[in-house]
C-alpha cells in the first residue's frame, strides 16, 4: 500500500477518493501508518483505512477468502453515480500496480467525459476511437487508424 | 454471485482509520466522486 500513498496525489489530481480496506483493527492500521508507512511516504497514508472486521465488506464485494479470513488483494473503480466500472482481484502474493489503476481511472473518465472509446493501452495523449455511431464506420478499418505499437 | 461491472457499488459503514483519529466511513457518502476502493490481506505483511 505505500505505493498507493506515494501516488494518492495522482488520485486527488483526478478528483478520486482511495478507500483502503483490510481485516485489520483501526488500531492497527494506525501502528501500521506509524511504524512503516509513514517511513516510507512522507506523512503516510493521508486516506481512510478502513477495518473490515470479520470480512463482512470483503464479502459484500466478493473478495473474502473464508479459508484464511483475509481480503484478496483487489481493487473496484467505483464513478460518481456509485457504479462499479471497473474491478480486478489478484493472487495475495502479487503485489498491484498503482499506474494501471490510475490509467484505468484516466481512461473511464476521458471515456465518460467524451464517449470516446479508449483502447488497448491508451494513455493520456494516445489516439482513441470514435464514439458509438461513427464507431461502425471503423469496422474492419480499425487497422488504418490504430497500431499496437499504441498500446506499449 | 458476485459483483459486475455495471453493478451499483454495495454501500457499507465502517470504523477507519483517517487524520490520526477512528472515525465511522461510509461509501455512499463519497456519491459524486469517483472512488478508489482497494482490499488487501493484512497491515504489515508485505507493502
Amino acid at each position: 500500500m505505500a505505493a498507493v500513498a506515494v501516488k494518492y496525489p495522482a488520485f486527488q489530481e483526478l478528483g478520486a477518493e482511495v478507500l483502503t480496506v483490510s481485516v485489520d483493527s483501526p488500531t492497527t492500521h494506525k501502528e501500521w501508518n506509524e511504524k512503516e508507512l509513514s517511513r516510507m511516504v512522507e506523512g503516510g497514508a493521508r486516506y481512510p483505512m478502513l477495518s473490515d472486521t470479520g470480512g463482512r465488506i470483503g464479502s459484500l464485494y466478493g473478495v473474502h477468502d473464508v479459508k484464511t479470513r483475509l481480503d484478496f488483494r483487489s481493487h473496484f473503480l467505483i464513478d460518481p453515480q456509485g457504479v462499479i466500472q471497473a474491478l480486478e482481484i489478484v493472487a495475495s502474493p502479487i503485489g498491484r500496480n498503482v499506474a494501471e489503476i490510475l490509467r484505468q481511472l484516466r481512461a473511464l473518465q476521458h471515456y465518460q467525459a467524451t464517449g470516446e472509446f479508449v483502447p488497448c493501452g491508451w494513455e493520456p495523449g494516445k489516439p482513441t476511437l470514435p464514439p458509438e455511431g461513427e464507431a461502425s464506420s471503423l469496422s474492419g478499418k480499425v487497422w488504418e487508424v490504430w497500431k499496437p505499437r499504441n498500446a506499449f | 454471485m458476485g459483483i459486475q461491472i455495471g453493478d451499483r457499488a454495495p454501500d457499507f459503514k465502517t470504523n477507519a482509520y483517517y487524520r490520526g483519529i477512528i472515525q465511522e466511513i461510509q461509501l455512499s457518502r463519497y456519491q459524486g466522486h469517483w472512488v478508489v476502493l482497494l482490499f488487501y490481506p493484512a497491515d504489515f505483511t508485505f507493502v
